[in-house]
């Protein structure tokens, strides 16, 4: 459902532009978020995966054409065209990050459904003045010629928009499941994590204008995100608090970076609508590819750190002190929590319960447990590494692009 | 400050943060994590020199699960959580490929091979230990398993039978 979202707006984000382009940005961007609230209404009451991932793809449609047709509309909003790229980069900066947290906690208050929901009146409160722009304005009908006279979109910032992409959609992607599947926190408690990250890029949105050079910013945090990243690959134990420094790196240097590329992709070009469309194309190629060149790998190293963790802990159990008959029956309840768990990352924690009564044998078991509980977070956290490595690499492989980009400067 | 100063101090100070995150992070142990690999169940294991009865089953049956996964190929720790219920058994047989007969085979196997151990630790009498051998040769695998979870009870029925026993042959033996 997130590629085929994702994969949808790469898709169709150029060519939303021109149609935004023909039929007048206010009426593209209405009729876009119209779209995007009904889809978003048909996914809430999907009953089958099938019709959920059609109507997000539709969803994505509509997201499409709104989001390239607001960029022609907000420099008139908000005075400069500067000024509107810069802060149509950073709510797209400030909506990638923030997106997990909020859906995060939407699944555990309310439901999943409510994700969907939510947006419907969001969707149309901001139709609503766009409407009015669009009662008053007239079509371009420039289709036919718009691709000729727009020019070449700025191909390295855009591949570097793509990879940088690719390595934040590991970051949030592979941050939430190593929060959820492998150390087994509440969606609500993984939500509230990961909000750091969104956090951290909205702080840094404040402060980026200290630094007028985009091709600084573009770098710092690419840096930013692959130190991240490579924290998150490296992280000496399976402690929450451990993931907030690499997450306010990635926050950081999302805001930096989203901005910077999203900036330099858009300086000078138009119409705005359909480079914006390139640079909408390029961000949700790269979570594609993202998603999927890391699902696999994280996916063979979880079932792999798994089975591993657990034959670890079965040994630790029969090596241990307390008595043979209470070990097998140990092992027993093990096996059961590992077939009820059907290849998650298990909590093991119930398997022990009830405690022996005998003081003695009780403290061992705790011991026990604690043992085997740190084996199997410490296999989960360690199956997310290569994953999170992986994710570094792309993003700092993405330096290559901006450092050949010798006019990245706005 | 000039602009070009403050766009080399972003980068050098993004640079000098990520390397000290993944600096401390290493050197906190982030790399070190490799799992604890079970045992080759094939390598002989010395016993804990056990005292009592409790802690002499104990190795028994960690020898018995050793000896009948080194016959299966699997480590012991598997093949402790398949023997641990009948569905188990069934979801492990099925995913190794193995018969019943090749189960019963291996955790006689591994029996045979505890009581070679409890014997090599001095924890079981060489004058108990053949009719034992015997006996294990050709038990059913429902009551093989059942050993091996509860050597306890088989070792203590054995010692109350040898204690008379063994009264016995020491006054006619010299």
């Amino acid at each position: 459902m997130l590629v085929s979202f994702n994969l949808v707006m790469a898709l169709a984000a150029v060519p939303a532009a021109l149609l935004a382009r023909r039929v007048g940005p206010g009426r593209a961007a209405a009729v876009g978020l119209a779209i995007f609230a009904g889809a978003g209404l048909a996914c809430a009451v999907s009953e089958h995966l099938s019709t959920l991932i059609a109507a997000r793809s539709v969803q994505a449609l509509g997201g499409a054409l709104a989001v390239t047709a607001v960029l022609e509309l907000l420099p008139a909003t908000v005075g400069s065209e500067r000024r509107a790229t810069a802060i149509w980069a950073t709510a797209g900066a400030t909506g990638a990050a923030l997106g997990p947290a909020v859906g995060g906690l939407l699944t555990e208050l309310v439901s999943w459904q409510s994700i969907f929901l939510i947006q419907v009146p969001i969707a149309l409160a901001a139709a609503v003045p766009i409407f009015a722009v669009a009662r008053h304005e007239a079509a371009t009908g420039v289709l036919s010629t718009e691709l000729r006279r727009t020019g070449r979109p700025h191909l390295l910032a855009n591949l570097a928009l793509a990879m940088v992409s690719a390595a934040i959609a590991g970051a949030l992607f592979l941050l939430v499941l190593l929060l959820i599947e492998g150390w087994r926190m509440t969606p609500i408690g993984a939500a509230i994590v990961v909000s750091v990250m969104p956090l951290a890029a909205y702080v840094a949105s404040r402060f980026d204008h200290l630094v007028s050079s985009a091709k600084a910013r573009a770098a710092a945090g690419t840096i930013l995100i692959s130190g991240g990243l490579g924290g998150l690959a490296l992280l000496p134990k399976a402690e929450v608090a451990l993931t907030v420094p690499p997450q306010v790196m990635v926050g950081i240097g999302l805001a930096l970076v989203l901005s910077a590329l999203t900036e330099t992709a858009l300086a000078g070009r138009a119409p705005q609508a359909i480079h914006g469309g390139w640079t909408i194309s390029a961000r949700h190629a790269g979570v594609v590819i993202g998603l999927l060149a890391l699902t696999p790998i994280f996916t063979h190293d979880i079932a792999e750190q798994r089975h591993d963790a657990i034959d670890a802990g079965t040994a630790v159990i029969l090596d241990s002190r307390v008595p043979p008959l209470l070990k097998l029956d140990l092992a027993q309840r093990i096996e059961s929590r590992l077939q009820g768990e059907k290849g998650k990352v298990p909590t093991i924690g119930p398997a022990f319960d009830p405690l022996p009564s005998d003081p003695e044998e009780r403290d061992e078991v705790v011991l026990l447990r604690e043992e085997l509980q740190d084996q199997l977070n410490r296999g989960a956290t360690h199956a997310f590494s290569p994953s999170f490595g992986l994710a570094a690499l792309i993003g700092l492989l993405a330096l290559i692009p901006i450092g050949l980009a010798r006019r990245v400067d706005l | 400050m000039s602009e070009e100063t403050r766009g080399r101090a972003l980068v050098g100070g993004a640079l000098l943060a990520a390397i000290a995150l993944v600096g401390i992070y290493l050197a906190a142990g982030g790399s070190s994590y490799t799992p604890a690999k079970p045992q080759d169940p094939c390598k002989h294991r010395a016993w804990r020199s056990p005292e009592g009865l409790q802690q002499i089953a104990e190795q028994f049956t960690l020898s018995a699960l050793d000896g009948a996964a080194c016959q299966l190929g699997v480590s012991r720790e598997t093949l402790a959580r398949a023997l641990a219920t009948p569905e188990s058994r069934e979801r492990f047989t099925e995913r190794y490929g193995i018969s019943d007969e090749e189960l019963a085979r291996a955790v006689r196997a591994g029996l045979l091979r505890a009581v070679d151990d409890a014997e090599e630790a001095g924890a079981l009498n060489p004058l108990l230990a053949v009719p034992l051998r015997e006996t294990l040769k050709s038990i059913p695998l429902d009551q093989a398993i059942e050993l091996i979870n509860n050597a306890e009870s088989l070792l203590d029925n054995a010692q109350s039978f040898l204690g008379p026993a063994q009264g016995l042959l020491e006054q006619f033996l010299p």
